[in-house]
């Protein structure tokens, strides 16, 4: 499974070539043609307003009826659940937790949870099939099972909602993980794993409360003209390539033009979001514990923090994984790495039940976190919405029906909170997928394809 | 599942489109070591790849540049695995935004460094600087730092730009070297830095085809020789054109060979081939593996580069028997999981194992055991997979989804991995991948997790014999002779060398010249000095293809 066959190559290079994520706020007429193509040929089209509906003059979007924008988030976690224990009892607004979710306690009003969906994927690659189905609507590439066909779902969001902000998307993890987060094959976005980086990143050095004033530093109009030479290397040799090679150093050339635009915003006022502030510095030892890492820690740790990026606009969409499809992490009480367990536990499998229920707490944790904020009349997470997710049902084995699926927040009041829907006859998982695009104020057509190809959202969740 | 029979090659030989395709017969004369006997193979040159730097390579490189004494960068954009290679994953996968971010701070940090410490910057700068901008002093410096960086030379528009933005950024800050900062930075963000852009040129001696230029072959083999740029003599050599010639290309060759920056070439092939890397983050259960410890998978890691060293370098031996070795070189951490007396108080030595104990060879070392097993236990499985997939080059495929693949709990009817693992062996649907992997791993049984070694499992004798491949073995001690003289590992050894030469995914048309690679390789004893010479001149790593017309939109 490790080595794919070598004839992959040549194919992967045939995606790459359609795969031009030359996008955003330089070429925002050349967006559509290029979604187009990045989503898998025109399977799902994207239909894209011009960029005037979306923002105001100031480049902020109109959301909630003022300045306030929608956030997406996603937080995903490896090896599924176990569904017996998953599902709860009732539905619609009167419901029960079930064992696993019991850690929602705390936020069962401002939690939806979507039971009995399925992913239309062909279920081929034990993990893989179902990472890619859920994500991308769309089966991982043959020859190389572990990347996915076009980007994930909290891409094809960034490229409409993260030109607005500093960085496109901000992606997190509480212990070392490769995370799910794609722009296409062969091109992940890597998870900040080290909560004192990301501190640094974020609210360390150049970063201003509001209040503070606009200010001029001569280094960052120099870096810039290194950047500006940097851009025209790249474009100059972008010439010389084949398709495939050049739509690869256009991906470098966007990331070079987001830390010039990065940069150039500097020298503006801060924009004055009354929930921002810097949060404290960071003082904790995260060292792991017992050859397991401290997860609850640096779960709350970047968790908090990543509420405050979005208080602050730095950023409008976050991926933070818990752990990767087929993570073998040592969690917490437990004598086996996570997916050893799911396949070599014996039933009733108890181990693996607490893990998902550790799982669930980390995730309660996140919305509370963005809970803990307040914007305008509510809290940040009422203009959140966060897919919570995994690649699987049960894990032993590598079932796509009965899928976990949790929403946190309404996105503005676009979706129900605080519901259980249950399908009853293993909906397109897809359908999920649309809504919340949808509810992102993104004019979607469709998500998926073939089996998993959808036109419709899941309208029992939306309002 | 993959192997080099001559049926297969015949049908992969059908060269796929956009490929240049050779003719047989109208092979140039290319100048054979005395012991060929054959010239080599016909076959189409794959397109020009761009390959990124590896985490490895960009590290190695800095240190190249600016000496010793450099802080290096930690947070880089992490190296995928494609194919089972991480050079090979850095020529197909691109850089996210987080990762051009980083290569940014670590541009300016170094360039930063490197223009304020001030062994750093004696070592950079040997001009004094008259005033704030001191064109003839930048140039003087980027004149001789840019082509080093970029592994060719600049025209004169390019190295203006940046004596102009170390002049602007001079004047600016008002000072000469912050403003000399600012044009390394950018020189270090470059993409003729950060990528190997070897795009070939037309071969005087074959119309029609393509070669890699001298520049090129100078970068080609410092990355593939040394994992690091091209020194001052190879830059020579490019220079008078020397490495597009037959001769002058094996003289520097040889040259590099002798050299002791072959060692690292060497270590990074095995670390990236064998994943020893990933070591450096090993995660076991310390309540079950009381001899676990953060130190052990970096030792471990060591041991097994010491061994190959040893074959490599200091015998220059048949690197087969890398696998049935009985000398190994441990420090204390190690001496304590083997239970030998540790044979030095610092750092590694060299031991003999006793043959009464049934350890030897490569997977015997704690590095292959440990990496290929769970956190809290041994598996059969994973074993097996790293040698069929890693050492022999055969596919497994991977299992299927839908059903559950648990092994029994051990109990009184099942007390060892042996008896558990029957299901995976009878069960028909289990069977046709499991047979081949679940034998090899079940010989290795006397390895705990870690790499332990114990007699018996749940108090019953483990039984860990078997046979690979119609050989035969005992236990661990005869699967590593039945490994040795297995006939797929000296050609998936070729085939894993000439994809890491090339920096690219193995085409199959290539696979007739991998063949006569190993037929060389043989006669040369398996010595490994002999087979990186025989690639590094020959003609798959000399030849490239067209490149493909430019398929992009220009963006504007």
């Amino acid at each position: 499974m490790k080595k794919a066959t070598s004839t992959s190559t040549g194919r992967v290079r045939a995606l790459l070539e359609r795969f031009s994520p030359t996008w955003g706020r330089y070429q925002p007429l050349s967006r559509r043609s290029v979604l187009r193509g990045l989503l898998g040929g025109g399977v799902v089209s994207i239909g894209l307003p011009p960029l005037e509906l979306f923002f105001n003059t100031s480049g902020t979007a109109y959301a909630c009826g003022g300045a306030i924008p929608k956030r997406f988030g996603l937080y995903y976690w490896g090896n599924g659940n176990l569904p017996d224990n998953w599902t709860p009892t009732g539905e619609g607004e009167d419901w029960q937790l079930s064992e696993q979710l019991a850690g929602l306690e705390p936020v069962k009003d401002v939690v939806t949870v979507v039971s009995g969906m399925m992913v239309k994927i062909p279920n081929i690659e034990p993990h893989w099939s179902g990472t890619t189905g859920l994500l991308c609507g769309s089966e991982p590439l043959l020859d190389d099972p572990k990347e996915p066909r076009g980007p994930t779902i909290d891409q094809v969001i960034a490229w409409e909602l993260g030109a607005a902000t500093l960085y496109r998307s901000l992606q997190t993890a509480p212990h070392d993980c490769d995370g799910v987060s794609w722009n296409g094959p062969y091109s992940r976005n890597p998870p900040e794993a080290d909560p004192y980086a990301f501190y640094e990143r974020i609210f360390g050095g150049t970063f201003r409360e509001p209040g503070e004033e606009g200010s001029v530093d001569p280094t960052w109009g120099l870096r810039r003209s290194a950047l500006d030479a940097v851009m025209d290397d790249i474009s100059a040799l972008k010439l010389q390539l084949g398709a495939a090679d050049a739509a690869r150093l256009d991906q470098h050339l966007t990331g070079v033009r987001e830390i010039e635009q990065r940069l150039a915003t500097l020298e503006e006022d801060p924009p004055n979001l009354e929930s921002c502030s810097k949060p404290p510095e960071l003082t904790e030892d995260f060292g792991d514990v017992d050859g397991r890492p401290l997860i609850p820690e640096r779960n709350k740790a970047m968790c908090d923090m990543i509420a405050m990026a979005l208080a602050c606009d730095q950023t409008r969409v976050f991926g933070h994984y818990l752990t990767d499809p087929v993570d073998d992490t040592l969690f917490e009480g437990t004598t086996g790495g996570h997916h050893d367990l799911t396949h070599n536990e014996p039933q009733p499998q108890d181990e693996v039940n607490d893990i998902t229920k550790q799982i669930v707490g980390h995730f309660a944790t996140l919305v509370d976190s963005l809970r803990s904020i307040p914007e305008l009349d509510g809290t940040l997470l009422d203009n959140c919405a966060v897919l919570g997710c995994s690649e699987v049902s049960e894990a032993r084995t590598h079932r796509l029906d009965e899928m976990p699926l949790l929403i946190a927040g309404n996105a503005c009041g676009a979706l129900k909170s605080g519901i259980h829907y249950r399908s009853v006859s293993q909906e397109n998982a897809s359908k999920v997928m649309l809504t919340l695009i949808r509810a992102m104020d993104i004019t979607a057509g469709s998500y998926g394809e073939d089996d998993a190809y959808t036109e419709e959202g899941l309208s029992a969740i939306e309002t | 599942m993959r192997s080099i029979t001559p049926t297969l090659l015949a049908a992969l030989l059908l060269a796929p489109a956009c490929r240049d395709a050779s003719e047989p017969g109208e092979e140039a004369a290319f100048e054979e070591p005395a012991w060929r006997t054959a010239n080599p193979p016909a076959v189409a040159s794959p397109a020009p790849v761009l390959k990124r730097l590896t985490q490895s390579q960009y590290k190695n490189a800095l240190v190249a540049l600016f000496g010793e004494a450099l802080v290096l960068p930690t947070s880089l954009e992490p190296d995928q695995s494609v194919d089972g290679l991480l050079v090979v994953g850095a020529s197909v996968t691109s850089v996210s935004p987080r990762g051009v971010e980083q290569f940014e701070e670590a541009a300016l940090d170094v360039a930063e460094q490197v223009t304020t410490d001030p062994t750093l910057r004696a070592a950079l700068i040997p001009c004094a600087p008259d005033g704030a901008f001191d064109d003839d002093c930048a140039r003087e410096v980027l004149g001789a730092l840019a082509p080093r960086a970029w592994r060719r030379p600049l025209t004169a528009r390019e190295l203006d730009r940046l004596v102009d933005l170390a002049g602007v950024a001079g004047a600016t800050m008002d000072d000469f070297y912050v403003g000399l900062s600012f044009a390394v930075d950018a020189l270090l963000q470059s993409p003729h830095f950060l990528y190997r852009i070897e795009l070939g040129e037309d071969d005087p001696d074959r119309p029609g085809h393509r070669r890699y230029s001298d520049w090129e072959m100078a970068s080609r083999l410092s990355f593939f020789l040394w994992n690091t740029l091209p020194d001052a003599e190879l830059i020579a050599a490019a220079e008078a054109g020397e490495l597009t010639d037959d001769a002058a290309l094996a003289a520097q060759v040889d040259r590099m060979l002798t050299d002791p920056r072959v060692r690292e070439g060497v270590r990074n092939f095995f670390t990236e081939l064998y994943e020893l890397y990933d070591l450096d983050r090993l995660s076991k259960d310390p309540e079950i593996f009381l001899y676990m410890s953060d130190e052990i998978g970096p030792s471990a890691k060591e041991e097994t580069l010491l061994n190959i060293e040893q074959v490599v370098f200091e015998e220059e031996g048949d690197w087969r028997d890398l696998m049935t070795s009985e000398r190994t070189f441990i420090d204390r951490t190690l001496a304590a999981v083997y239970n030998i007396q540790a044979p030095t108080a610092e750092g590694f030595g060299e031991v003999w194992l006793d043959p009464g104990d049934g350890r030897r060879g490569l997977l015997g070392q704690v590095s292959l055991l440990a990496l290929n097993a769970h956190a809290t236990s041994t598996s059969v499985t994973r074993r097996g997979q790293f040698v069929r997939e890693t050492l022999l080059c055969q596919e497994i495929p991977s299992p299927p989804a839908n059903v559950d693949t648990s092994i029994p709990e051990a109990d009184a009817t099942a007390p060892t991995m042996r008896d558990r693992v029957a299901s995976h062996l009878e069960d028909p649907s289990c069977a046709s991948c499991h047979v081949l992997t679940d034998p090899i791993g079940l010989g290795l049984e006397n390895y705990d997790g870690l790499g332990l070694w114990r007699d018996t499992e749940n108090s019953v004798t483990i039984d860990a014999s078997g046979d690979l491949d119609g050989i035969e073995f005992d236990d661990a001690w005869g699967l590593a002779g039945a490994l040795r003289e297995h006939p797929a590992l000296v050609p998936c050894l070729v085939e894993n060398l000439y994809r890491y030469a090339n920096a690219s995914a193995f085409d199959e048309g290539e696979l007739a010249l991998v063949e006569w690679h190993t037929d060389g390789f043989e006669v040369e004893g398996h010595r490994m000095l002999a087979l990186l010479r025989d690639v590094a001149v020959g003609p798959g790593f000399r030849r490239v293809g067209n490149a493909p017309v430019f398929g992009g939109e220009v963006q504007q």
